[in-house]
């Protein structure tokens, strides 16, 4: 995996750690398990739990062995039950939203067990999953001062600050204050890589995944990070040859094989996608991520226009992951399917299946179960609000204003905003629909309405800037998959009809299907 | 890299300047008893028609100076005017002995001067705050709640 937390929704298949041959794994990588000097002292009467524990950390967040390092976790919780940290941190990185609750539950139970400094990362981690985002952010700053030297403490900041938060000053100052005592932190150079490329420096990620190429040349994770960064900057045969870098280095590094699958499907050779995805679902032994990646595959047929194929497919792997109580995957077919369904009526009878699955009883964590039901009620109000909707509009910013009242979650309250300004868009309040739209900025379908709305409201050249924003992102999302070609295509369209050009192929600069 | 990779550069630049906006945290003292206030009172304070705390201890404003965004923040939706008219007022000599203003050049030195001072309240990025400080609500509202007024944007 290439960077341990990725903004959600970017990938819509989620990692969900376990049943990984550790021993296996072990016995062909020579780690230490030593703690760094300086670092946060962990508690444990047990010897095990504490090396569990360290190995964890060190596959999970230095070597980016996601579902290594949550196996490991798991044993050291398992190791010594009162390990509230390790419960903090199982719940930290785990993709289950079953365990989450559970490690959640267990880490406050066993609280008493923890060492001040220990309660105060405790409460950072958890911030971080229940919403209590002010008291995390002081601890995690605390902690910060009192250990200036914990690199993994920083890095571990650093990403949450980037990819979580979507602050990359402050995560970008930590990670440069981290490799200025070291140069050669490797995690560090992969966590800036990708600060710099998500906050749209992308030309400066290069240099840093050279260095960190050359610091871990038997390492599998450093190839698979260049190759996602390529990715993400439009060179897909680039990313390509890096991750089946990784693959040589690593032939079991399954988010390499999953990242060729989908630079494939990103490139449009959806033919060709298909069997290297069903090559990364034999690769995971967990259900959930099996079933995630079964549903990319599923979205290629949505790519290629066989809009039929496609549903039959989706239709499948929701009753799938109805039998095998997988709510949210269910819930995510049926929203997929929603969104990509020409008629109005039948999309909307979509979503309401999808919001019925989640009202089911299901054992989910509320955190994951309100997210996914704002993320279906947003795609409610955008397909509503496009369809001039305005029942189904107002019933979809009804739920979302519910669940904005008693989340703080940002992504919650990204969905929130953008249900606002398509019902505002239907007021013809255009200046304040913007306003509201502005605050999701990284949302396809929000910018898509967005566009719309400075359309109507004579906002031109925004309404252009806008659709190239869309048109430059590239990702395995649904919602990538549904608005970022028709922005491409609106955006050739107006090219063609300013100034007519000879067709010039993608090929032409070494690429295929890339930004406009 | 590729001409393709610079415009995608451009483009995700544009984007992400649009992500980020960090909610304003009004902080005091811990040992200071105000849990909240209004809006209506936060600006009384900043104009300084309210320039003492309940317990009667002056109240001392301590704020990011030159053009940083938090004071456009402060000026906007606190006091309601610009930047420049807000730093005029804050700047004013006669407030002094009432209400004193202390710019600082980092949110790190703003959350050390509160935690050290009882009888001072900052303003920061709610990223920066510490154990040392207290965040208080605004309006019934903190930093990242729905409808939080000092949300940057």
């Amino acid at each position: 995996m290439r960077i341990a937390i990725t903004f959600r929704r970017v990938m819509a298949v989620a990692v969900v750690a376990g049943g990984a041959c550790i021993a296996a794994y072990a016995a062909n990588h020579e780690r230490t398990a030593s703690p760094t000097p300086a670092t946060l002292a962990v508690t444990t009467k047990s010897d095990a739990a504490r090396e569990d524990y360290e190995m964890g950390m060190k596959d999970r967040e230095d070597l980016l062995y996601i579902e290594q390092g949550t196996d490991y976790m798991r044993l050291a919780v398992k190791a010594d039950p009162h390990f509230a940290l390790a419960h903090a941190a199982l719940a930290y990185f785990t993709t289950d939203p079953v365990e989450e609750k559970r490690e959640l539950e267990l880490s406050v139970k066993n609280l008493s067990h923890a060492s001040p400094d220990e309660r105060l990362l405790i409460k950072w981690l958890n911030g971080t999953k229940d919403g209590n985002l002010v008291p995390a952010i002081a601890a995690m700053n605390d902690l910060l001062a009192k250990y200036p030297n914990d690199k993994r403490l920083a890095n571990l900041s650093a990403e949450w600050l980037c990819s979580g938060q979507q602050n990359f000053e402050r995560g970008e100052d930590v990670l440069q204050k981290v490799l200025k005592n070291d140069a050669a932190y490797y995690p560090a150079l992969n966590n800036l890589a990708y600060c710099y490329a998500l906050s749209g420096r992308v030309n400066l990620a290069p240099a840093l995944m050279e260095r960190y190429v050359r610091l871990l040349p038997n390492q599998p994770n450093p190839e698979d990070s260049y190759g996602e960064l390529l990715r993400m900057a439009g060179d897909y045969d680039g990313a390509i040859t890096h991750y089946r870098a990784a693959l040589k280095i690593d032939p079991k590094f399954t988010t390499s094989q999953l990242g060729i699958a989908s630079t494939l499907a990103l490139m449009g050779d959806e033919e060709a996608a298909r069997p290297e995805y069903s090559k990364a679902v034999e690769m995971t032994s967990d259900r959930a991520t099996k079933l995630n990646y079964r549903m990319l595959m599923a979205l290629t047929y949505y790519r290629a226009g066989q809009a039929d194929v496609a549903r039959k497919q989706f239709t499948d792997l929701a009753t799938e992951a109805h039998q095998a109580d997988l709510a949210i995957q269910e819930a995510e077919a049926q929203r997929t399917m929603a969104l990509f369904n020409t008629d109005t009526a039948a999309a909307l009878t979509d979503i309401e299946a999808a919001e019925g699955t989640l009202s089911e009883k299901h054992v989910v964590a509320p955190e994951a179960r309100d997210v996914e039901l704002a993320t279906i009620e947003q795609t409610r109000a955008f397909i509503a609000a496009r369809a001039n909707r305005l029942d189904a509009t107002q019933k979809a910013f009804d739920t979302l204003k519910t669940l904005a009242a008693s989340s703080r979650n940002n992504l919650i309250q990204q969905s929130f905003h953008s249900g606002n300004g398509a019902l505002l868009f239907l007021a013809g309040k255009h200046s304040e629909a913007i306003s509201e739209l502005q605050y999701d900025p990284r949302n396809p379908l929000s910018l898509t309405l967005l566009a719309v709305v400075q359309a109507k409201a004579g906002a031109t050249a925004d309404a252009h800037a806008t659709l190239e924003t869309l048109a430059a992102i590239i990702d395995e999302r649904v919602e990538t998959a549904f608005a970022v070609p028709q922005a491409r295509a609106g955006l050739k369209a107006a090219a063609d009809v300013v100034a007519p050009q000879p067709a010039t192929t993608a090929q032409s600069n070494g690429h295929r299907g890339g930004p406009m | 890299m590729t001409k393709r990779v610079l415009i995608c550069s451009l483009v995700l630049a544009a984007l992400a300047s649009a992500v980020y906006a960090a909610d304003l945290a009004v902080i005091v003292n811990p040992q200071n008893p105000v849990k909240s206030m209004t809006l209506a009172e936060l600006t009384k304070i900043l104009k300084g028609k309210s320039p003492s705390w309940p317990t009667g201890h002056n109240i001392t404003i301590v704020l990011r100076d030159g053009d940083s965004p938090m004071l456009k923040l402060v000026a906007e939706k606190i006091m309601g005017v610009g930047a420049d008219d807000a730093r005029r007022a804050l700047s004013d000599p006669s407030r002094k002995a009432t209400a004193p203003v202390v710019f600082a050049t980092t949110d790190e030195d703003i959350v050390k001067f509160v935690g050290s001072n009882s009888s001072a309240i900052g303003f920061v990025d709610v990223y920066n705050i510490t154990g040392a400080v207290k965040v208080i609500k605004i309006d019934d509202k903190q930093p990242f709640d729905p409808g939080y007024v000092l949300k940057a944007h």
